[in-house]
């Protein structure tokens, strides 16, 4: 039977949200074509995670004993190398996450397997795999195939599918790792400065602002709208890294995916790929901008082309 | 130590556009260029690697891509660097971060390059893939949105910050020679002077095709690809309701939105 | 691009009387300082504006007779063959470009003071104008009625013949007809006056007669103040105008309708400041109502969809404009063409009006430095000659004149490099419109911004880099540009350095904590204490402005001007309200003093009429007069200094010092434009920009050319036929 393995991610000892998801997509994709599901979890204490990952749909729970648990590229790949000659899945599914850039590329150009990333849609024709995935910023949609290809690597898009919540009993097996030349070695990981004790990610109201602030002067106009209004300030990655704003503010793939949001109000953002990985999935997006042809209006639910400012000056009198 | 600094010319849709004939691709008459957001930092850190390391460093700019991307490494060439590579060949049309891989892998070991700085992902189709791809089949060791880098020449080993989500970065060492994709904010672009332009136009850029490296037309172009466009089209997405008027009247309506969706009377 | 579709109404055409506009845009009689002595300068103007699009164009107001002289205020005019010759060259030009051409036939009353004709005017009533005090008129019996209304007919007649196709009768802004109608100006008891059909009896004679002279060659338009803003003492639009409109209907084939009156104009041209857009709609609206024929209005429009709106929603016909006509000619050919972001947008300074209240000079304009240049320089908006050479620019500063620059230089074809250490484009725009009601000053910033985006993506050399460290004189020698131009703005003196003294004030000091120039105001970046005194020494609108902010922010404001506050602001029709805001908010102005000295929270203030008024010689060292003896400290715990301005030259003078390595670094010249040359207008730093851009090829482009003059000509007589030696009766 044919395989779809997926790779199961994990940090700071909690599997990632979006490996439910990704399995969530590898039981949908089974459906269609009667394969089986099996997912492989690389750790140095496997059977932690493996009792998280019991879910309907899932037919094999794959522990892999590796000597660190933190994400080391090397070895993800001579481990993921391994399953693949072993269990030759047709498809392999991972997040498009940070540490998935790191090792699946290089494990398609070492097997020239068919590869795509941040795919969002996945479907058979006939026999034919076909994975869709945005261009040019979010304006157009691709249809890609992979003729030829046993085996097809893709990283999903976060957000997308709905993790299960169905519990089952998965059977658990041991895959032995081989060894590793580890070229890179981790020394600690960073936190960023909480100097808010705001979780954006927990909020359910957002008014996030972009680079048409343009300054930092004019932040305090939006953090007091924000107050006013009831909603939590966020940014967009460039307000992050001026410093205007503490990183714990940002909206992003590298800042937070506000899973909690309802409703999103942006202000001067265009909305660049990593911000909307942040943002897009959230019902109600109102998205204020002066360019007409900014992204961000591709996702949002309205859109106001206007200034910034003039809008905010009067929004405030409806709130206070 | 040699640096080689792959930059990327991409395509920017404008308003109207069509798509090509075979369905695969926007119509390029309807594209406007520019380089690659995150190569600007790529090639800054380079710079600054030179600047700081004086005649110990070299940093190579290339380019994949036809005669219109000479504009990226004048781009480059204008802020520093002594000389360009360029490789083009009709049999590139249509390669994926896998195929163009392949060039700045053989560029990479044609140059006998320490480093291959990319940038995390270019902005038209946003793979973020080309950089590690290039380590894959280099076999080097690699590191994917790099944040921060400490760098000496004749280093065997260097300190990077992978900028991971929910603003987690993580401090590794990697083993030279490697491959590092770099991302936003690492430095801040310098803007290239009217005498650096100049100068760049006299900078020697070499152009050659992929056969000069030894590779065949099946392991570039859509052959040489891990994947192919079956079709690239506008998605039919409900288009968010513009809300027009007055400023006064579309914040009147922003905030009924609002107090309807927070429960407010 | 193509024109959205919902601006289609505006390009219907639409009949007026014998004559047919071929789309809604319809600019209004306006000044522009040309009148009928400057015809190049007339005809240029007007027909620039129909080649941009514009339906129709008239003249400034025209006066009819001499009786009806403005000096020194410029006014058209058309008493004799003279001026009929020379306003054809108007007409043929609009002509040629397809639109049609009027003038607004003007008899002012007590309100033209006729300081060149010194003739005595006529009125409904005697009275000494409220706008021109001086001048009394006579009250007009029923001869002079007579001959009055022979003179709009007369004037029509020479219209026509000048190849005019509007003839108004002009009624607003408190001149003749109006006066007529207004209880303010009318007591009479006779026919005339009295009942509102008494009152209006001149006003619609005078249109039947005008119509009978010349309504079959040209459309009659009558322009109307359908309230004069006084409640019931002037004329209201519910009482009055709707009945008057149903009176005089048949006799006009288009209406054109504002509000207020003369001495407070500003009503009609609201300045940014404080009206928006179609602000005179609430009054204007009315009058389709109760007319069967087409009307027009202005209210400062500028936003083609809210013009799409206002001719759709039934409140006007067509849409009249002046000032949005002066920053863009072009404005309709640009809705046409789909081309909107392209517009310039007037920001309603009214720097225009500005000019001609002083009385004389030509417009200028601060969104369009082409404004005022057509003939004179041969400027046209669109249209740049192609540049000279190969030369690279390196423009320092984005502010007024470093962006003004940079655009014509790229619209040329040159190369350019626009650098600023700020992290947008505007320079001190950025600052500025974030005054209280100058948000649409930043309409300035927007355009030039909008269009170097659009212009540095057409030629891959130029750049603009924002946000970087201020340059050296080192960094611009090694730039590697052949040209510099140097546009590093002005600040305020940080010393109490002022026009009276020419000196700063001993003890003012904007470093310590208790002083402030307005940028730190501005900026934020310094506490601001509860009691502020503004020293000023300004005539525009910096202090007042800073006033109404910073009481707007909690503080409690005080005054100190040596000069006339807000002086200027009278030019720009924004005085009367800035005094009642000023009012309204409770700032105190204490007017004609100085300071003699400053300490961290207090200041000495001095009357600057202090000392005596006779004046005898007493030697050296000692003043002709008795010094004045009379000082008084004033507390405060902050003080803004708004004493002056002084330019930015570090730059510019560092480079002209090192001259001698200009060569060796292949700059072939270095130049100062805007505030960094001298401060000025922000209207006035923009033209250094673009007229730098337009004469760079000169051997001296740093000084400007001579500019093609209009004056009399020895030897040729104002009247065909007539004479032009020196003769006296005998």
């Amino acid at each position: 039977m044919n395989k779809i393995m997926v790779i199961a991610e994990h940090r700071l000892g909690e599997l990632t949200a979006a490996t439910f998801e990704v399995i969530a997509a590898a039981v949908e994709l089974k459906q269609t074509k009667g394969f089986s599901v099996n997912v492989a979890v690389l750790a140095s204490n496997p059977a932690e995670f493996s009792a998280k990952l019991n879910i309907a749909g899932v037919d094999e729970i794959i522990e892999v004993l590796i000597q660190e648990n933190q994400f080391q590229t090397d070895t993800y790949e001579a481990v993921i190398n391994s399953l693949l000659d072993e269990y030759a899945p047709s498809v392999v599914l991972t997040s498009n996450s940070i540490d998935a850039w790191s090792c699946m590329p290089i494990i398609a150009a070492k097997r020239q397997c068919g590869f795509a990333t941040d795919v969002f849609a996945l479907n058979y024709d006939g026999d034919d795999l076909i994975a869709t995935r945005a261009a040019y910023g979010e304006k157009m949609h691709v249809d890609l195939e992979f003729p030829d290809k046993e085996t097809v690597l893709i990283t999903l898009r976060g957000n997308t599918y709905k993790p299960i919540e169905q519990e089952a009993s998965v059977p658990v097996s041991s895959f032995s790792a081989p060894s590793v030349n580890a070229r890179t070695t981790h020394k600690r990981f960073i936190e960023p400065e909480t100097t808010s004790d705001v979780d954006i990610a927990q909020a359910e109201l957002l008014l996030s602002i972009g680079r048409g602030i343009e300054n930092e002067d004019n932040i305090e106009q939006f953090e007091e709208l924000a107050d006013t209004m009831g909603f939590t300030l966020g940014c967009s990655r460039p307000i992050a890294d001026n410093g205007w704003l503490p990183k714990s503010r940002q909206v992003g793939q590298s800042g937070k995916i506000v899973v909690a949001c309802n409703t999103y109000l942006a202000f001067g953002i265009s909305g660049s790929v990593q911000h909307m990985a942040g943002m897009k999935h959230v019902p109600n997006i109102i998205a204020v901008n002066t360019d007409a042809e900014a992204s961000i209006f591709i996702i949002a639910k309205y859109g106001v082309v206007a200034d910034m400012f003039e809008i905010a000056d009067e929004l405030i009198n409806h709130f206070e | 130590m040699k640096i080689l600094v792959p930059v990327k010319q991409v395509g920017i849709i404008d308003e109207d556009y069509e798509i090509r004939d075979d369905g695969k691709n926007v119509d390029v008459d309807f594209l406007d260029y520019e380089i690659n957001e995150w190569d600007n930092y790529s090639w800054e850190l380079a710079l600054n690697l030179q600047e700081t390391y004086g005649e110990a460093v070299e940093i190579v700019p290339l380019t994949v891509g036809p005669d219109e991307a000479e504009d990226v490494l004048l781009n480059c060439l204008a802020k520093g660097g002594e000389r360009g590579i360029r490789v083009w060949d009709d049999a590139l049309v249509d390669s994926d971060s896998m195929a163009i891989a392949q060039v700045i892998a053989k560029v990479a070991e044609h140059e006998n390059a320490d480093y291959v700085l990319t940038g995390t992902l270019s902005s038209d189709h946003s793979f973020a893939a080309t950089g590690m791809c290039v380590a894959g089949l280099l076999n080097w060791a690699h590191a994917a949105v790099v944040s921060k880098v400490d760098i000496t020449p004749d280093a065997q080993q260097i300190t990077v910050n992978r900028e991971l989500e929910a603003g987690i970065e993580e401090e590794i060492t990697v083993e030279s020679p490697a491959v590092l994709s770099i991302q936003l904010g690492i430095n801040e672009p310098r803007y290239a002077s009217l005498r650096g332009i100049k100068q760049a136009k006299a900078k020697p850029v070499e152009v050659m095709s992929h056969k000069d490296f030894g590779l065949t037309d099946a392991e570039v172009g859509e052959m040489g690809s891990l994947s192919k466009v079956r079709k690239m089209y506008a998605p039919e997405h409900s288009q968010a309701e513009l809300i027009e008027g007055t400023v006064a009247e579309q914040a009147k309506r922003i905030a009924e939105i609002v107090k309807e969706l927070k429960g407010d009377t | 691009m193509a024109r959205d579709s919902k601006h289609d109404i505006l390009f219907e055409p639409i009949q007026i009387g014998p004559k047919v506009l071929r789309n809604r845009f319809y600019q209004v009689p306006h000044c522009i300082g040309a009148g009928s002595d400057k015809p190049g300068f007339q005809a240029a103007n007007r027909s620039l504006k129909v080649e941009g699009g514009w339906a129709a164009v008239n003249t400034e107001y025209l006066s009819i007779h001499p009786e009806s002289d403005d000096t020194h205020r410029l006014s058209a005019r058309l008493w004799d063959e003279g001026d009929v010759r020379n306003l054809r060259a108007m007409t043929d030009a609009v002509h040629k470009h397809d639109g049609l051409c009027g003038v607004e036939m003007w008899y002012g009353g007590s309100h033209a003071p006729c300081m060149e004709s010194r003739c005595t005017p006529r009125g409904p009533s005697q009275y000494a104008s409220e706008f021109e005090t001086m001048t009394y008129c006579k009250e007009m019996d029923l001869d002079d009625i007579q001959m009055v209304q022979g003179y709009y007919v007369d004037a029509a007649k020479r219209a026509r013949d000048a190849g005019f196709d509007i003839v108004y009768v002009y009624g607003a802004h408190s001149y003749l007809p109006l006066q007529f109608l207004s209880p303010y100006y009318n007591k009479r008891t006779d026919g005339y006056g009295g009942s509102l059909e008494n009152r209006a009896r001149f006003w619609i004679e005078t249109l039947e007669k005008v119509k009978q002279a010349v309504g079959d060659d040209c459309a009659i338009a009558t322009r109307f103040a359908v309230d004069t803003l006084i409640a019931d003492a002037g004329v209201e639009v519910e009482r009055d105008a709707l009945k008057f409109v149903k009176l005089a209907d048949d006799f006009v084939d288009v209406w054109d309708v504002n509000v207020g009156d003369i001495a407070e104009w500003g009503e009609d041209a609201g300045p940014s400041r404080f009206y928006l857009q179609g602000h005179q709609l609430p009054w204007q609206r009315f009058i389709k109502q109760v007319s069967k024929k087409p009307v027009l209005g202005v209210g400062r429009f500028t936003d083609p969809d809210k013009m799409a709106e206002v001719i759709r929603s039934g409140q006007l016909d067509i849409i009249g404009a002046a000032r949005p006509s002066i920053a863009d000619p072009f404005l309709p050919e640009k809705i046409n063409q789909g081309r909107v972001d392209d517009i310039r947008t007037c920001i309603g300074c009214n720097v225009c009006i500005s000019r001609w209240e002083i009385g004389g000079p030509p417009m200028i304009c601060t969104q369009n430095a082409t404004s005022g240049e057509e003939y004179r320089r041969g400027w046209h908006p669109e249209k740049f000659p192609k540049a000279g050479s190969d030369d690279s620019f390196l423009v320092v500063g984005s502010g007024p004149s470093g962006s003004e620059c940079a655009r014509v230089l790229m619209e040329r074809g040159y190369t350019v490099h626009l650098v600023d250490s700020g992290e947008k484009i505007g320079g001190s725009t950025n600052s500025i419109a974030t005054l209280p009601g100058l948000g649409e000053w930043g309409y300035h910033r927007d355009y030039r911004e909008v269009q170097l985006d659009k212009l540095v993506k057409k030629n891959k050399d130029s750049q603009i880099a924002l946000g970087v460290k201020p340059l050296t004189v080192d960094d611009c020698l090694e730039y590697g540009a052949d040209k510099i131009v140097i546009a590093t703005g002005a600040s305020w003196n940080t010393d109490g350095n002022n026009a009276l003294t020419h000196d700063p004030v001993e003890g003012i000091d904007t470093s310590t904590p208790t002083h402030l120039t307005p940028e730190q105001v501005l900026e934020g970046s310094k506490p601001i204490g509860k009691k502020v005194l503004i020293l000023n020494c300004d005539p525009y609108y910096m202090a007042p402005s800073l006033a109404q902010k910073l009481t707007e922010d909690g503080h409690q404001v005080t005054v100190a001007s040596g000069v006339s506050l807000g002086n200027y602001m009278h030019f720009t029709l924004e005085a009367p309200n800035m005094h009642r805001m000023m009012h309204e908010l409770g700032i105190e102005v204490i007017g004609d003093v100085w300071a003699s000295k400053a300490e961290a929270n207090r200041i000495q203030l001095y009357p600057i009429f202090g000392d005596g008024y006779r004046r005898e010689y007493r030697g050296p060292g000692k003043l002709p007069r008795r010094e004045n003896t009379h000082f008084d400290w004033h507390e405060f715990d902050s003080l803004v200094v708004c004493t002056g301005r002084h330019s930015n030259t570090e730059l510019y003078e560092g480079l002209k010092t090192r001259k001698d390595e200009w060569a060796e670094n292949d700059v072939k010249g270095v130049y100062v434009i805007g505030d960094a040359w001298a401060p000025k207008l922000m209207a006035d730093a923009t033209f250094d920009g673009q007229r730098l851009a337009r004469e760079i090829e000169l051997d001296d482009p740093q000084h400007p050319k001579p500019y093609r003059r209009e004056v009399a000509v020895w030897g040729a007589p104002h009247m065909p036929g007539d004479t032009f030696e020196i003769e006296y009766e005998s």
